[in-house]
């Protein structure tokens, strides 16, 4: 445990929980436009998600780990779509789908949000208009590349650390209050 | 259908726009409601497909008022169309029609949210496309068109919901 880096069983640990999560990315499917058109067929028999794993479409953001937000966002929808994004239960990735998620598209206008990431973090950006099956299984791969380089431990650390902070903080406004 | 727009501008003052490709009968805003339930029950145009707003700011060769109202009417009997046109100012109004037909209650809903003009009498003139914190009108020429304006927290619609249900027959609790 030198240098805050995971020990043997630790660090196999870390390694297990990460293969446990890329193989099993259930998707909840934001779909407002054509993107969710390709999305479909991405699912479906012919290209066939599953094969990676991830074949659970839920419609519930309490039941899925990726938010995949196809098509395009405008102001009124904004809100919704944060609020799907809070529901969902930790660890949690967003992939933007198509121009118009990543950027607002053509739609350069009064209406249109420009790009979801002015509401919610992205982890992948899919280009076309709308993208291709094939993009879409290109986001997954990547994502699944990033899943597995992030460390369950680590992460577990920051939120304990983020947790005694803010306990400490509550602690410190208790003792002055009572002053 | 030369003849419809000469029997309008007998007995109603309308005038022929001059502009347009097809038959448009210009008249005044005072005139609205007397004019369209004289063409619904005698010449039985049953249908208002839309209603469009224009706004002339900055065209070219234009004189008048800056906005019209325009209503486009259908015949399924008689297989005819007609538009009317109504020019007003920033600060002029416009009768509603929504009493004759229901269908001009959103509407007229969407031409005040995107041009801002005002229907008298409406029951419930509020935002239609535009989320309700927008300030200003969008498809105004002097709306600046990459002006973004967010929106803090969720629309609430319930209220049309209830009056809806409660139009059906249901009772809400």
């Amino acid at each position: 445990m030198q240098n805050g880096s995971p020990g043997f069983f630790a660090g196999k640990l870390d390694e297990l929980v990460s293969w446990g999560r890329l193989h099993s990315l259930w998707p909840f499917p934001y779909g407002t436009a054509c993107c969710a058109i390709e999305f479909m067929s991405t699912e479906s028999a012919r290209y066939d998600l599953s094969r990676i794993g991830s074949e659970f479409v839920r419609f519930t953001p309490r039941q899925a780990d990726v938010l995949v937000v196809s098509g395009t966002i405008t102001f009124k929808q904004a809100p919704i779509l944060k609020r799907i994004y809070e529901q969902m239960m930790e660890p949690k990735w967003v992939i933007s789908m198509g121009a118009c998620a990543c950027s607002g598209g053509f739609y350069d206008c009064y209406c249109t949000v420009p790009g979801i990431d002015r509401i919610i973090p992205v982890d992948i950006y899919i280009g076309g208009c709308p993208s291709r099956p094939e993009a879409f299984f290109d986001a997954m791969l990547e994502l699944q590349e990033k899943i597995k380089n992030q460390s369950y431990i680590e992460e577990r650390k920051k939120k304990l650390k983020e947790q005694w902070e803010s306990i400490k903080e509550w602690g410190l406004s208790i003792r002055n209050w009572k002053k | 259908m030369n003849d419809l727009i000469l029997e309008l501008a007998e007995k109603f003052g309308a005038a022929t726009d001059e502009r347009s490709i097809d038959k448009c009968a210009i008249i005044a805003a005072e005139k609205l409601i007397e004019t369209v339930s004289f063409l619904k029950e005698t010449h039985a145009f049953d249908v208002l497909i839309d209603i469009v707003g224009v706004d002339y700011l900055g065209m070219e060769n234009h004189k008048g008022k800056r906005f019209a109202a325009i209503y486009c009417l259908k015949s399924t009997k008689n297989t005819a169309r007609l538009r009317l046109k109504i020019q007003v100012d920033e600060n002029e109004k416009i009768p509603t029609l929504s009493r004759i037909y229901p269908i001009a209650d959103w509407q007229e809903r969407e031409v005040w949210d995107q041009f801002g003009i005002v229907f008298e009498g409406h029951h419930n003139l509020k935002r239609l496309l535009n989320h309700v914190e927008f300030e200003g009108h969008p498809l105004r020429k002097d709306y600046p068109a990459q002006k973004r304006q967010w929106l803090s927290e969720n629309d609430q619609m319930l209220d049309q919901l209830e009056n809806r249900l409660e139009h059906l027959g249901y009772k809400v609790i």
